[in-house]
């Protein structure tokens, strides 16, 4: 059974300053039910509402970290997650060159914006793309049976992944929620799951 | 009979596809009699072997031991000794550039008996700790390091073959167009310490500014560290101009380095370097790859200069050169107050007031444009992102979270500057400190980040530019009113095919 209060809160912990759609992509659940979370939340004084956008007070980045390190260590999962973050680890850069490599090529040595007029470029970097998924679907495996809601990011990763073979190119790293976005969703959790802080 | 293993020296003979790119430049420093240290080259036919047999081919280990003692009587020294230690850079070196893609390990051979040895030698201890922690850090850190050096040896050849597998590096290949059955050379050199004492350091350098064409030396050097260092951005750097007064024969060896290096590739070059207890070494060599404005100002001042004619001036600009061009950029840098230089991520100009949060972002983006400066991004920033007209952080590459999400916003940024510290509201870089509301400019193409807003040029390369054109006219022999891309396809197609 995953906590809704906390899926809600934490949304916001990794993804930032958000409005009701993007929490509900995210968590899975409907608006009408992240709507009532925030709400209590913001009545505890976790969560604020300003332009648009819900995101977290002091108190409720404290609370966050309580609530998820609870969730950690009674679970006993720190071991599994921070051998699957190492994993994911290994990933991240090639993620960051495919990424780069979608929205830049070099043409006669000059790295120019890629315009997507080369199909046979992009159906390699999108190869590659779906390579580099399918091993990650396996550390989002071994994060899922550690800790069920890490479950998510592999129904969002293979969402974006679909949308953009399927020809909507914006959803590899041009999006708001795009897989760049997800993945970078994804690094923000694995580093406030575990209690590493970026220097 | 030998193998696998290849001698270097100004007479290798060997083609980038037997010993890699990087040996061949080695070759040539050897042949302009430019310092190299002592090694030799481990062949790209002893990794194909390796990738098909998964393991180290029958024969090498013994070459390598051979190859060793050649080393060990070029520098009087002995590997893994308890005095007098030898110790051994060892990096991948493919015919084709995989910039960070495989592993390099440096210090190797400091056994615990050896880095004692090293101790004792230069009465510096701490020297000695750091470099074999260097060492141990430079292998994944799962596996175990025999404290015998000639395994060590064995084991670092394979780990450098074994990179030219990983997933990202197969990932780089696939998307640069290079076969998969190549592999890599590995280089073993005798070690240099840049972190020997106070008169030691390490550097990389251009013979003329990337960023502009300028004939001047360029680039980055950091005092009392290796080289890993520079490449990985964990220390900052200094510009390479502080270099000559702080050793002052060194600076006057690397120009003269330099000045040869240009001779002989007729280009501008680059260089890694390392300075050990005064001395210069150069451990690698290329031509510089210059675009844009930067490309267009080589091309034409090595005409003028005979060392090209104005036929291969013009071939070595392509008309992709031209687009960038015209990009924006911070007219005259020498003449900006600059804060920073970091790596150019996403080009063009962009002029704000500093934030230093993404909630001072989006709170000050209301009143004008403002430019977001963190440590690093993260997803909490995104509406900073978004609400910037322009990107600056300490960390990450061209290939960071916010460069990525800078090109996608299309938003000039600047990544990676070391000396970088964001404090709470305010930001100090080069010993100067700036608080929330300064206003500062920002290239991410140069990546400089400059105070104020200094004067900002589209055409910084006009001059040389127009010469260049004209050049062209004269090479097809066509004057009529055209743009420039198209007078300069004429000139290409008028050279190639006479």
């Amino acid at each position: 059974m995953i906590r809704t209060d906390l899926l809600v809160l934490h949304t916001l912990r990794c993804g930032g300053h958000s409005g009701l759609a993007r929490v509900s992509a995210a968590t899975g659940l409907d608006e009408a039910a992240v709507e009532s979370e925030l709400i209590d939340l913001a009545v505890a004084g976790l969560v604020t509402h300003s332009m648009g956008a819900w995101g977290l007070t002091e108190a409720g980045r404290a609370t966050d970290a309580e609530w998820i390190t609870d969730e950690l260590e009674s679970g006993g999962a720190r071991p599994a997650i921070a051998a699957a973050f190492e994993r994911f680890l290994v990933l991240n850069p090639e993620l960051l060159d495919l990424c780069t490599a979608w929205q830049m090529r070099p043409v006669d040595g000059v790295l120019a914006v890629n315009d997507h007029r080369d199909q046979s470029y992009d159906a390699r970097v999108l190869d590659r793309f779906s390579d580099l998924d399918q091993r990650a679907a396996a550390v989002c495996a071994e994060l899922t049976a550690a800790l069920p809601r890490f479950g998510r990011y592999r129904v969002r990763l293979r969402e974006t992944l679909g949308r953009a073979r399927a020809g909507e190119l914006e959803y590899l790293a041009d999006h708001t929620t795009s897989y760049h976005t997800v993945w970078a969703e994804l690094h923000e959790d694995l580093l406030a799951t575990l209690g590493i802080t970026r220097w | 009979m030998v193998r696998w293993v290849r001698p270097l020296s100004a007479r290798s003979e060997e083609s980038a596809r037997d010993v890699g790119a990087k040996a061949r430049g080695l070759v040539v420093l050897h042949r302009l009699g430019l310092p190299v240290p002592p090694g030799f080259v481990v062949t790209t036919d002893a990794c194909r072997a390796h990738l098909r047999e998964g393991r180290l081919p029958d024969g090498l280990a013994g070459e390598l031991a051979h190859a060793m003692t050649g080393l060990e009587a070029a520098t009087g020294r002995r590997f893994g000794g308890a005095r007098a230690p030898l110790a051994v850079s060892v990096r991948s070196g493919a015919s084709v550039s995989m910039p960070g893609m495989m592993t390099t390990i440096l210090n190797l051979g400091l056994t615990t008996e050896a880095a004692a040895g090293l101790a004792a030698e230069t009465g510096d201890a701490r020297f000695a700790e750091d470099s074999r922690q260097r060492f141990l850090s430079g292998f994944a850190a799962a596996r175990a390091v025999p404290d015998d050096a000639a395994l060590q040896l064995e084991l670092a050849v394979e780990t450098v073959f074994s990179s030219w597998e990983t997933p990202r590096a197969r990932t780089y290949r696939e998307l640069h167009d290079i076969p998969h059955d190549l592999g890599t050379a590995v280089i073993v050199q005798a070690m240099v310490y840049g972190n020997r004492d106070d008169h030691s350091g390490t550097g990389v350098a251009f013979s003329r500014d990337p960023n502009t064409g300028e004939n001047v030396p360029f680039g980055d050097v950091l005092f009392g560290h290796q080289g890993e260092d520079v490449v990985s951005g964990r220390s900052p750097t200094r510009p390479l101009r502080e270099l000559a007064e702080r050793e002052p024969a060194v600076w006057a060896a690397l120009t003269e380095a330099l000045r040869r290096v240009e001779g002989h590739y007729r280009d501008a070059c680059y260089v890694e370097f390392t300075f050990q207890a005064g001395e210069l070494w150069l451990l690698q060599v290329r031509p510089g790859r210059f675009v844009g404005g930067a490309a267009v100002r080589v091309a034409t001042e090595l005409a003028d200069t005979r060392l090209i004619t104005r036929g291969e001036a013009l071939l070595r600009v392509s008309p992709q050169h031209l687009q960038h061009v015209r990009t924006p950029r911070i007219a005259a840098p020498a003449q900006a107050d600059i804060l920073a230089r970091g790596v150019g991520a996403c080009p063009g100009v962009a002029v704000g007031k500093v934030a230093t949060t993404t909630d001072a972002a989006v709170r000050m983006a209301a009143d004008g444009p403002v430019i977001l400066v963190r440590p690093e991004t993260s997803p909490n920033d995104m509406r900073g992102l978004a609400a910037a007209a322009g990107i600056v952080t300490a960390r990450g590459g061209p290939a960071s979270h916010a460069a990525v999400v800078a090109r996608a916003m299309g938003k000039p940024a600047v990544v990676g500057i070391a000396d970088l510290v964001v404090d709470g509201s305010s930001l100090s870089a080069g010993g100067r400190t700036v608080g929330e509301g300064a206003l500062v400019t920002i290239d991410g193409t140069g990546g400089e980040v400059a105070l104020g807003s200094p004067r900002i040029a589209t055409d910084t390369a006009d001059a040389h530019l127009r010469r260049l054109l004209a050049w062209a006219d004269d090479a097809s022999g066509e004057r009529s009113e055209r743009d420039e891309a198209r007078r300069l396809i004429a000139a290409h197609a008028a050279l190639r095919d006479p």
